[in-house]
């Protein structure tokens, strides 16, 4: 490890300039081109395949086209808030443990944690569905799910719903759920805001007792970090699934975050530098430090993954295998085996070596399979809540959502707003990072930029 | 002792103080210097003049240092991915082969080869050998153990450990010279420069022979625990097991037939009670126990079937059943009396009698009346012993049936034969003289 | 080139400093062995040892000439005080791992101080944990059997059992610490040896030479010897991870509500690591205030420690609160009940116990006051010590005395043998411990050097 010392280089350009407004603008318009068309899609699509996966109105037994789009809109959100989640992780971390490495990407890091605000806000598109009533997203919210409430009930819920539902139909409410989003927000953006803003202090004054406020902050902010993340990965995902539960989800779902995290990371350090700026401060000793989380985090996924499947496949209690089951068998089968393949199996053969991190293609090439894996990963943990169960008696019909009854697959398929939606939320991601990438690229009077810039591997 | 650090070039001194003797081979040349920065410099300009057999020696690894020798990248990473990689395989064949293929269980109704459970020794094993290749590899590579090098005689490399830094190069490369080499080490900024020389006896170059003696011993000494195991394993003993912790392998108990002094016959097992009979023992019906009809009296065998039994085509195929089970060894499955024992017996040369018991030719057990039928298959005849201990009475009874139909089977003319299943059946020629 | 003599005399007395500062490190550490005879104290302290590991000793004769019998264990309640030790020891040996693997991955030098005392910690810690495995079998002289052996009855290990995931686990991990502990070590060694060549003590230069291998600090040599170090840590790090992940998986496996959770792996290892810290600075503090390392060990790092268990401690705190919320969410009766019970079922004391020093203790570490006292650090990782065995307790003992039927229920209390055996354990560590102190380089020499700035002396930038 080199102490030694490298000073800015005096022919960078560090200054964000018009890139902000630049990326906004790819932003917005791949956010219009692609939500629209998605819009337009679901408008016009067949609703009977979403009849058949049990949404649709009881009155006129038409199928609900709207509920794929909201799936749909709520992995590709679940998707935009990881990255957020993963990258400011980078931010806390580097302040707690008074890195050095990363001070010379740590701007870039903030810039992007302060898209939350924009995130969140998008999100709102499917929280106020929820609290208008909206019952074909979220099972607790369907007014089925209340059924074992009913004194009448009787023997329809107890056989098609776990009575394990129902008590938790308070804490799994729109109403609550919505206040809990704002306390997500609220917490995300504050922790954010708080540290781009006193790092952009420092750009001032060069004040050294910053660097310590934002150390001592962390360590509070990264309790409140973890407690958040935990809640928002069992409210807006586990929940899909509300009858089924696991202790190690929250944690399972940071470690895909920073996998998304980093990667998007790489990729816009390596965006930023091929417009010309940074290009003498961030080298491949940075890329290399970043593809070394990008590898740890892989790995740290796939612990917690294997953790999650192996323990409830192990302990075969129905209850939770069902959740499984559903993606072992069947149709989601190959997503599974691509998943182990893709998302974990070969980025860790590849990333152990040092030059498919230090090298740009190769870098690149990684972070962008990476951030795709990741999406599939939010996929194959949220769609497969899509396709749910209709009972039957006698005259009466019952929806008894996902993962219920006789775990009857129906083919979920695959829809090309999966995608669009998906893409169009990056671009509103792209957006929310446009809006904070200004000022300096840099955090130039941070005491610790020097050993960054000198920053060497073994 | 003595400060030697500042010394100009000279034959440099032993770990005791003395002068070492030069004249012996030169082996090579030590340079000394200051610092870290110094040396990395000094190594430039040793590598840049063409060098190749020369090394830097110091307490700590100096950054930089490779780069200024050109040190090439060792090929150790990829030993150790490849020990990794076949740590991964050989942890999976394993379970695989022992509990999929060699003997399989149903654990729990898990896969007998259930890759999940599988994964976690995969990995241990992934683990341990690219460790082992980690260690051992680089050793090796390093050509260590060697506990010997012939610049240990020299007082300064003695502080290699501690606190100096060396640089020393080899006389046997091509472009060593015996004043330029010196030369260009004290221009580097050398604080000294010796020269380092072979002992002249080359005994002291060899090992020890205690050492080697130590080695040979040790290495028998640890083999014969597992000479012991072989010779256990491949012989035979007349000795009981030896009992280290007997746990409860001698209970104060008695087992069945064991001598006991407590009763004047001297026996643990005490039998039945005189005047008493077991519950369920009690078998008061001779007909169905004993194929007595008590009818008449004097108890003749009975010639009828036990009123408890249905006669009828199931009682004769579990009749078939056990007969081909019990009786077959040595009576046949055609009843002749030339079973698989029999046959045996006779292509050894003995002789082994077996009742034919369906031929007219042999009429003892056609007129054999089914009572004493009963009674010979569960008290036996002659060589033929009672199988009472292993055929329930109702069983014996369907074996009678059975036997009855045998012979009825193998002494039938075509009128038996009920007219629907005649045309296809021709009487068999008699046979041509 | 030098120029003046005046630059000449300046260079070379800067450089003298920096070799003098180089001598100083090798003399603090190496005198430990080098003197002839052991401080009082640590003779009182290894007799004491002794006899807590003779009774070990003892209970481990009773134990395997009559039985389990000789335990408190009950009908239900068939792991206790056995395999609580087991987890709680590995747990431990976490630490020194950590500390040579993952702060070297991270690159946080301060490290250096520390690694060694730890990792031989970690040795010493396996090596107490491997005890209670082996002994709770009943018949350990069959232990053998679990090692997969050509035999004609065709009898393999059940491998999908995580008994025998541990038996793998703790197998090379012990074989992986020992290796990297070695390594470490053979440079130093060859310190020692050329101090007592030095000295003219024939025997001992012997001794440490065959240790060290013949180590000369050749530069061709460090460079393998750093890929190896740097392969070793990576490969370290996972297997940290995965061991006590395997151990986690002996409980959550089953269905047994409080033990089956998907949480647990991660969970168990934030413990370990808490725990571990928490050992490594109970030995540390005293040894290196009675042994003048202060200024090696310095002030920061036991701060640093002191930051990291606080971290670890927050991470089990919030395991616990996880737990708690699902097995609310969950509506498993079983597993709703299982958490009331641990609290105001009949081992409450011990989950107070537990929660106490394992969540509220550390919250003391928030304040600076407290991370510079010495004193205070000490009996407070003593207390996460206390604290951490319970947990593994009250994981253990209050989901089996308490399961699914209350026909099941039973009571449990230790005996003598129970205590006895983990005293004799805590006495063979510390006599282990204590041991290594004397004869062995307990601080990385050469790593320290190589930290300082003076390694970078005469460096052109």
């Amino acid at each position: 490890m080199s102490a030694l010392q490298k000073s800015l280089h005096s022919d960078e350009k560090y200054k964000a300039g018009k890139l902000g407004q630049a990326l906004q603008k790819i932003g917005v318009g791949i956010a219009v081109v692609c939500l629209g068309f998605s819009l337009v899609y679901t408008l016009l699509s067949d609703p009977e395949p979403a009849r058949v996966a049990g949404h649709f109105d009881p009155a006129t037994n038409v199928g609900d086209r709207w509920s794929r789009f909201l799936h749909a809109y709520v992995i590709g959100w679940s998707y935009i808030f990881s990255i957020c989640v993963g990258v400011f992780f980078l931010v806390l971390l580097h302040h707690l443990s008074r890195g050095r490495w990363a001070t010379a990407v740590r701007r870039i890091a903030e810039a992007m944690s302060m898209a939350f605000p924009i995130v969140f806000a998008s999100g709102l598109v499917f929280v106020i569905a929820l609290l208008a009533g909206y019952k074909d997203l979220y099972y607790w919210a369907h007014p089925d799910a209340a059924l074992c409430l009913e004194p009448a009930a009787g023997a329809a819920c107890h056989e098609f719903l776990h009575p394990t539902l129902v008590h938790k139909l308070g804490w799994l409410s729109p109403g609550f759920f919505a206040v809990r989003y704002v306390i997500y927000a609220v917490a995300y953006t504050g922790m954010a805001a708080y540290f781009i803003k006193k790092s952009r202090e420092q750009d001032e004054s060069g004040d050294p007792q910053l660097s310590e406020k934002l150390r001592i902050a962390s360590a509070p902010a990264m309790i409140v970090y973890s407690l958040v993340t935990c809640f928002a990965a069992f409210d807006i995902l586990m929940s899909l699934a509300p009858q089924w539960y696991s202790t190690i989800y929250g944690v399972n779902f940071w470690g895909s975050a920073c996998v998304g995290g980093f990667a998007a990371l790489a990729l816009m350090v390596l965006g930023i530098q091929r417009t010309g700026r940074l290009t003498h401060s961030i080298n491949p000793e940075h890329y290399h430090d970043i593809g070394k989380w990008m590898f740890a985090f892989t790995f740290f996924w796939a612990y917690t993954a294997f953790s999650q499947f192996m323990l409830q496949w192990y302990g075969n209690l129905p209850e939770e295998t069902v959740w499984y089951k559903y993606r072992l068998f069947g149709e989601w089968q190959w997503v599974s085996i691509a998943m182990l393949v893709g998302f974990f199996a070969f980025p860790f053969v590849f990333l152990m070596s040092r030059w498919t991190k230090r090298i740009v293609p190769s870098l690149v090439f990684f972070a962008v399979w990476q951030l795709v894996f990741h999406w599939l990963d939010l996929y194959w943990n949220a769609m497969p809540s899509y396709d749910w169960h209709v009972a039957h008696h006698g005259a009466a019909t019952m929806v008894a959502g996902p993962l219920s009854g006789s775990t009857a697959y129906h083919h979920v398929g695959f829809s090309p707003v999966d995608i669009s939606v998906w893409f169009g939320l990056i671009g509103v991601l792209l957006v929310g990072f446009g809006r904070n990438l200004k000022g300096n690229l840099i955090p130039v009077k941070d005491p610790t930029l020097g050993l960054s810039l000198a920053h060497e591997n073994l | 002792m003595t400060d030697h650090t500042h010394d100009p070039v000279g034959p440099g001194h032993d770990d005791d103080g003395h002068a070492i003797r030069h004249d012996g081979r030169l082996y090579g040349v030590l340079a000394e210097y200051d610092t870290p920065g110094e040396l990395i410099e000094a190594a430039r300009k040793v590598r840049d003049a063409g060098f190749t057999e020369f090394d830097c020696y110091s307490p700590f690894p100096v950054h930089g240092i490779d780069e200024a020798m050109g040190i090439k990248r060792t090929i150790l990473p990829v030993l150790i991915f490849g020990g990794g990689f076949a740590g991964t395989c050989g942890g999976l064949l394993l379970q695989w082969w022992c509990n999929a293929y060699s003997w399989p269980w149903n654990i729990s109704g898990k896969p007998t080869w259930s890759i999940p459970a599988n994964i976690p020794i995969a990995f241990e094993t992934t683990i341990l050998l690219a460790v082992f290749t980690s260690f051992f590899g680089m050793w090796i590579l390093n050509k260590l153990p060697q506990v010997w090098h012939p610049f240990f005689r020299n007082e300064r490399f003695n502080h290699v450990t501690d606190d100096a830094f060396l640089l020393g190069i080899e006389a046997r490369d091509r472009r060593f010279d015996a004043e330029a080499t010196p030369k260009l080490l004290t221009d580097a900024g050398a604080i000294g420069v010796e020269n380092v020389y072979l002992d002249p006896d080359p005994a002291s170059r060899q090992m020890p022979k205690w050492i080697a003696a130590f080695i040979v011993a040790s290495t028998a000494f640890a083999l014969i625990p597992f000479a012991i195991a072989a010779k256990a394993r491949t012989s035979h003993s007349a000795e009981p097991h030896m009992h280290i912790f007997p746990d409860m392998d001698f209970q104060p108990k008695y087992k069945s037939d064991q001598a006991m002094d407590l009763f004047a016959d001297g026996r643990e097992n005490r039998g039945e009670l005189a005047g008493t009979i077991a519950r369920g023992s009690l078998n008061a019906d001779d007909l169905f126990y004993r194929g007595l009809d008590r009818s008449d009296s004097g108890g003749a065998w009975t010639t009828k079937f036990p009123a408890q039994l249905d006669v009828n085509e199931q009682l004769v195929k579990r009749g078939k059943n056990r007969y081909e089970i019990y009786c077959a060894p040595c009576h046949g499955f055609d009843g002749r009396g030339a079973g698989a024992i029999p046959q045996r017996v006779a292509a050894t040369g003995g002789v082994w009698l077996a009742r034919n018991l369906v031929d007219a030719s042999n009429p003892v057990a056609i007129h054999m009346p089914n009572g004493q039928l009963f009674n010979t298959i569960s008290n036996g005849y002659n060589t033929m012993m009672g199988y009472a201990a292993q055929i329930p009475h109702a069983d014996r009874w369907a074996i009678v049936l059975y036997v009855r139909a045998l012979q009825r089977s193998q002494n039938a003319s075509l009128e038996d034969v009920p007219p629907d299943h005649r045309s296809g059946m021709q009487m068999p020629e008699a046979p041509t003289p | 080139m030098s120029t003046t003599d005046a630059t000449v005399a300046s260079h070379h007395a800067d450089a003298g400093k920096a070799r003098e500062a180089f001598r100083s490190v090798t003399r603090d550490v190496a005198w430990i062995a080098e003197a002839p005879k052991p401080h009082k104290l640590w003779l009182a302290v290894l007799a004491v040892a002794l006899v807590m590991f003779g009774i070990g000793l003892y209970c481990i004769y009773v134990l395997v000439t009559t039985g389990i019998g000789v335990w408190g264990n009950s009908n239900t309640v068939d792991w206790a005080w056995d395999i609580t030790n087991f987890v709680w020891w590995i747990g431990i040996g976490h630490a020194g791992t950590l500390i040579s693997a993952v702060l070297y991955l991270t690159r946080q030098t301060w490290r250096v101080s520390i690694n060694r005392s730890a990792e031989a910690m970690t040795i010493f810690a396996v090596m107490c944990a491997g005890l209670f495995p082996l002994l709770h079998t009943g018949r350990p002289w069959f232990a053998w059997w679990m090692i997969p052996h050509p035999n004609d009855m065709q009898m393999w290990p059940q491998f999908r059992s995580p008994l025998m995931w541990d038996v793998f686990a703790v197998t090379t991990y012990m074989l992986t610490s020992i290796l990297f502990w070695y390594m470490g070590m053979v440079p130093d060694l060859a310190t020692f040896r050329d101090r007592w060549a030095a000295k003219g003590d024939k025997l001992r230069a012997i001794i440490y030479g065959t240790l060290s291998l013949g180590w000369r600090g050749s530069a061709r040599q460090w460079h393998r010897y750093e890929r190896a170090y740097l392969i070793l840590a990576g490969l370290a790090t996972p297997l940290v991870f995965s061991v006590h992940s395997v151990v986690s998986f002996d409980f959550a496996t089953s269905q047994l509500p409080g033990w089956h959770t998907t949480i647990f792996p991660p969970y168990f290892v934030a413990g370990a690591i808490f725990s571990g810290f928490a050992m490594v600075f109970t030995l540390l503090i005293p040894a290196r205030h009675l042994f003048n390392l202060k200024h090696i060990i310095k002030d920061e790092h036991v701060e640093a420690a002191c930051k990291i268990m606080l971290g670890t401690g927050m991470m089990v705190g919030l395991a616990y609160a996880t737990e708690f919320f699902i097995a609310w969410y969950s509506g498993n009766l079983f597993e709703g009940f299982t958490f009331i019970n641990r609290a105001f079922g009949p081992f409450w004391w011990a989950y107070f116990l537990m929660v106490g020093c394992n969540v509220l203790v550390p919250q003391a570490f928030w304040f600076k006051k407290v991370r510079r006292t010495p004193v205070a650090i000490f009996f407070l990782c003593i207390l996460i010590n206390v604290g951490m065995w319970f947990e593994r307790f009250v994981i253990i003992a209050t989901s089996l005395a308490r399961s699914f039927l209350p026909a099941q229920w039973s009571e449990y209390s230790p005996t003598r043998y129970d205590i006895g055996l983990f005293i004799g354990t805590l006495g063979l560590f510390f006599t282990l411990f204590l041991l290594f102190f004397r004869y062995a380089p307990v601080i990385a020499i050469s790593e320290v050097k190589g930290a300082m700035p003076e390694a970078h002396a005469g460096k052109k930038h």
